[in-house]
């Protein structure tokens, strides 16, 4: 019983990280119909933006969200305006190849300017851990667990409360009936490419304290991220939470039931049978 | 008249030989300094460097320059292959060395035994590079099944050290696998019982549901093994913080020994064994010379990778003083390769004498080290120092045993 | 007929003349390399390019061929020349359940499908020791004497290497060439166009994206025999790696999507601009392949071969009395 109460904790609070780094994924993907093989390089700018932030100025990571989530906004509106914007049109497989030749120079101009060598982030309060229950959490995963959280609230009201958000929506929804409503799309895009880039570098700073740097680490993390996304059906924002949370708690407990070395294994087994049984994922609406 | 036909023939003497005196000696070394490993890149090329430098400005090796030439293999097979063939036929290099992971080092040794180059393996650790019988093919660091070699002795000559009984906790990789097999086989010979066999892929997030499956095995020994840093360090963590109280944290794989061990970890890190991460006897004072002035230099502390680098170009020159060398590339080469053969000295990472003998799983190596099982050492980590303390002979201090967790 | 064949003709001659010049080895080394990525470029291209099916697990299947090509070797001393072929089957055959499975999808999320099946493929290769020796892999230390015409061939030589790798890029483009003129190759351009349409006009979608992943996955599966006897060492990370599967992606798009020559033009662009940048630039090299592949998809969306062609049919139009012909 502790064994799983703990792995279902450890599994939940994993899939969280993993929903973070799905959602801007998703999003993009919904308005723009272009899957970001970028993407990683984006959670990697922001994992060393938490790092560089407590080394130079002494920002906790979690308070530095305040600073990267502007400054990733609007890196990810120019990267749009002036490297993607000219290529969308010339359809999915182009903007594919594209972006791989972004993650490409992305990586290697971190690895230029940064080195290659790895980089961890010590927190004082990330000693010792709690124990609710007996069940042992490091503080760092709990607060960013939280900050996960928060963020994805404020997502949601965004995308349901405000005009800007219901625009996004509408587009994600039916590209053409938005623009015979009147949705300026291209301005739609703009603003969602940079909350996509802007959203992975929130999964960045947040995963930094659990996760090692250095500047080509993204290339660990993009398979998962489509994994997720696609178990929840691409474009699907409660989608990408549901597939993280699951893919965190179907691998540990993977890891634990059945077996450790076939985790990321169980991970592919079962995407492939959501995708069998809904040909969209999880939350897909079709196509 | 004397005097110009002395200086004439000066003249004629330097032209004729200067160009063969200042053409440096090459050493081709295919290392990744892009991809996922280029980390490692960087610290070989920082160790090559300084033990060049140091060389040629000793006057180099029999007056000539050894140069070396560092290209990039991303951590990709088939481009170490496309490297190794570049700088044998294209560069024209004497001697090949580098590699890091085992896969590349494996490509290297292949082609520089069908190109009948010497390649001194410096770091890459999968048994099978010196078990083929590639008569080019040095190695200068110990294989991996040699790695578990002090914590065996340790277990064996420590009074009351034998487990009652061993998790182990290992990564998927060549050499997670090839060591977790090791300590295996060793520890069923002395008949412990194996009580967990986990094989974990590597960087894992968290470790807690598979050191919660440990804990209900209730080990005597925890022994664990990682490739990666961060597994190392969250192994580590997330055993203590699930409360596992073994009469030893064993930890086998660089990660174990890195100074961020201790920066991360704390007081967690406190009597955790590291096993392995052999970088020269820390009480020869030469070593600790070659530690300093590193440290001055580059504002780093030199480990395995470092040494191991260092090491190899010293081994290098060496054999390279003692081969007849024509200019012939094909028969200087053979020179090479002789005078490897012949090898018998001591560098910062320690004896080295190359020889035919078979390993603790069976293996038959050729031009393996003979005192690679020396190479093995059991370190401590105390009050954020990690000091050496088995075997006797090169031990820093005394050693924690049992830790003092499991008597509470 | 014979007019069709004149440029292969002309391709096969100017291959065959590459060693006659005496090149260096290094430079047949990258001729072989090019010519590894041809095939493989015309393997994802098949199915990628004509059916418009984009996978990115076409690792799997070449890391299938590599695999049972060097344990046939290894294990039931098969010689090369069965090996190879049978290796290319076996990725074949194993396409069958994978195409299967995964041609229930469309769109992304056949290629996120086949990008899963292919870190399956990879765990299991890690995993399954009995038969793929896990991590360790398998090394190849000499290969079995042959005469061929009455002399012996020399396996240290590249040459023998190069007229196997010329082989199979000719196969493999020549396979893309039949594709594009049969009825098959009809099928899937419809396919890739409008799959609801192809269907209701009574294609047999399935049965025609299958065949084709068959053909893909035996181009594939030869690339990876061939690799497996070239570079001698098989292990899961080098031949079941994600970003072999994107590589063949990249050469097939940078060529030219659904053209024949197109895996030819990428492989020699990508394997030669990749060479000369990592020579110049130690560190910073990948910095221009990311630029060179953004600045290819910017500035020539449909390859180089696809922009050629235009430029030539450009051409065509402006030279009056040339349209006759």
């Amino acid at each position: 019983m502790e064994t799983f109460a703990q792995t279902l904790t450890s599994g939940v609070l994993t899939g969280a990280l993993y929903a973070m780094i799905g959602i801007g994924l998703t999003v993009v993907f919904g308005v723009m119909r272009i899957i970001n093989l970028a993407h990683g390089e984006l959670v990697m700018l922001g994992m060393f933006g938490a790092f560089w932030g407590l080394t130079l100025w002494k920002l906790d990571p979690f308070v530095s969200l305040l600073l990267w989530l502007p400054v990733m906004f609007l890196g990810g509106i120019l990267l749009y305006r002036f490297l993607l914007r000219k290529i969308i049109p010339g359809g999915e497989l182009n903007t594919l190849l594209y972006t791989a030749g972004l993650s490409l120079l992305i990586a290697n101009l971190a690895l230029f300017a940064w080195t290659g060598d790895y980089r961890t982030i010590s927190l004082s309060y990330g000693q010792e851990p709690i124990r609710p229950f007996g069940i042992s959490i490091a503080v760092p995963q709990a607060v960013a667990f939280a900050v996960a959280l928060a963020i994805t609230a404020a997502l949601w009201l965004f995308l349901s409360r405000t005009d800007l958000g219901r625009a996004i929506r509408a587009t994600s929804q039916n590209g053409e009936a938005a623009v015979l409503m009147g949705i300026d799309v291209e301005r739609v895009a703009m603003i969602t490419f940079g909350l996509g880039t802007a959203l992975a570098g929130a999964a960045g700073v947040l995963l930094a304290p659990s996760l090692y740097l250095y500047p080509t680490v993204g290339e660990l993390l993009i398979v998962k991220c489509f994994v997720i996304v696609v178990l929840g059906g691409l474009g699907s924002v409660p989608g990408a939470i549901a597939g993280g949370l699951l893919l965190g708690v179907v691998e540990s407990l993977g890891a634990v039931y059945v077996s450790s070395t076939y985790k990321d294994g169980i991970g592919f087994v079962l995407f492939l049978a959501v995708l069998l049984y809904r040909p969209s994922g999880l939350f897909g609406v079709g196509k | 008249m004397r005097n110009f036909a002395a200086s004439l023939f000066a003249l004629l003497a330097f032209a004729f030989t200067t160009p063969a005196l200042a053409q440096p000696l090459k050493i081709g070394a295919p290392q990744p300094m892009t991809g996922p490993d280029a980390p490692f890149g960087d610290k070989f090329k920082k160790a090559y460097g300084m033990a060049i430098e140091e060389i040629n400005a000793a006057g180099g090796v029999n007056g000539r320059k050894l140069e070396i030439v560092i290209e990039d293999h991303q951590a990709k097979n088939a481009l170490a292959a496309t490297v190794a063939e570049k700088l044998i036929t294209q560069e024209k290099v004497l001697i090949m060395t580098g590699g890091r992971a085992s896969g590349q080092a494996m490509e290297i040794a292949s082609v520089s035994q069908r190109l009948k180059t010497p390649y001194l393996v410096d770091h890459p650790s999968a048994d099978m590079i010196t078990a083929k019988g590639f008569e080019w093919v040095f190695r200068n660091n110990p294989t991996g099944s040699i790695y578990p070699a002090a914590f065996n002795d340790f277990i064996a000559n420590f009074p009351g050290a034998m487990p009652k009984s061993a998790a182990v906790v290992y990564d998927n990789t060549l050499f997670g696998k090839t060591i977790g097999a090791a300590i295996m086989k060793q520890l069923k010979a002395k008949n412990v019982p194996i009580v967990a066999d986990e094989a974990y892929p590597v960087n894992t997030l968290d470790f807690k549901p598979i050191m919660t499956k440990v804990k209900g095995t209730n080990p005597d020994y925890l022994l664990m093994v990682a490739v990666s840093t961060t597994d190392a360090i969250l192994l580590t963590r997330h055993a203590k913080e699930i409360g596992l109280r073994p009469r030893a944290f064993v930890g086998f794989g660089g990660g174990f020994g890195v100074a961020d061990m201790s920066t991360q970890l704390g007081p967690l890190a406190q009597n955790v064994f590291s096993s392995a991460a052999w970088s020269g006897n820390p009480n020869d004072p030469k070593v600790k010379a070659f530690y300093q002035k590193f440290h001055s230099r580059f504002g780093i502390w030199p480990h395995e990778h470092e040494v191991e680098g260092y090491s190899a170009i010293y081994i290098i020159a060496d054999a390279l003083k003692r081969a007849k060398l024509t200019g012939d590339l094909a028969a200087d080469r053979e020179a090479v390769r002789k005078a490897l053969l012949a090898t018998d000295m001591t560098t910062v990472f320690g004896k080295v004498k190359f020889g035919n003998w078979s390993g603790p799983l069976g293996d038959p190596y050729t031009n393996q080290n003979v005192y690679s099982p020396e190479h093995s050492v059991m370190a401590q980590w105390k009050d954020g120092q990690l000091l050496n303390v088995w075997p006797k002979a090169n031990a820093e201090t005394g050693l924690t045993f049992p830790d003092p967790l499991a008597m509470k | 007929m014979s007019r069709a064949l004149r440029p292969w003709l002309a391709g096969a001659a100017a291959l065959a003349l590459v060693p006659a010049l005496g090149p260096s080895s290094f430079f047949l080394h990258v001729a072989i390399l090019i010519l590894m990525w041809t095939l493989l470029g015309a393997a994802w291209n098949v199915l990628g390019g004509f059916a418009g099916q984009v996978s990115f697990g076409h690792a799997s299947l070449f890391g299938i061929g590599a695999y049972v090509t060097i344990i046939l070797y290894l294990k039931a001393g098969l010689p090369p020349w069965w090996g190879i072929p049978l290796g290319g089957l076996a990725a074949a055959v194993a396409s069958l359940p994978i195409g299967l499975v995964c041609f229930r999808l469309r769109g992304p999320y056949f290629s996120l499908a086949t990008l899963a099946v292919a870190e399956i493929v990879k765990l299991v290769a890690l995993n399954w020791e009995a038969v793929t020796n896990g991590p360790v892999g398998f090394l190849i230390t000499g290969l079995p004497p042959l005469r061929l015409l009455g002399a012996t061939v020399d396996w240290e030589s590249k040459v023998p290497f190069y007229a196997v790798a010329a082989v199979l890029a000719l196969a493999g483009l020549a396979a893309t060439a039949w594709l594009a003129r049969s009825r098959l190759g009809a099928y899937l351009v419809a396919i890739r166009e409008n799959e609801d349409a192809a269907e209701a006009v009574g294609i047999d979608t399935v049965r025609a994206k299958v065949t084709t992943l068959a053909l893909s996955a035996f181009l594939a599966g030869l690339g990876g025999g061939f690799y497996a006897f070239y570079f001698r060492y098989v292990d899961p990370d080098a031949v079941l790696n994600i970003s072999l599967s994107m590589e063949m992606v990249f050469i097939a798009m940078v060529g030219g999507l659904g053209t024949v020559g197109g895996p030819l033009i990428g492989a020699v662009f990508l394997t030669t601009v990749g060479e000369t940048v990592r020579e110049r630039f130690q560190v910073g090299h990948l910095i221009f392949y990311g630029l060179f592949m953004m600045l290819a998809i910017r500035y020539m969306p449909e390859g180089i071969w696809g922009r050629l062609r235009k430029l030539v049919a450009s051409l065509q139009s402006r030279v009056p009395g040339h349209g006759a012909a």
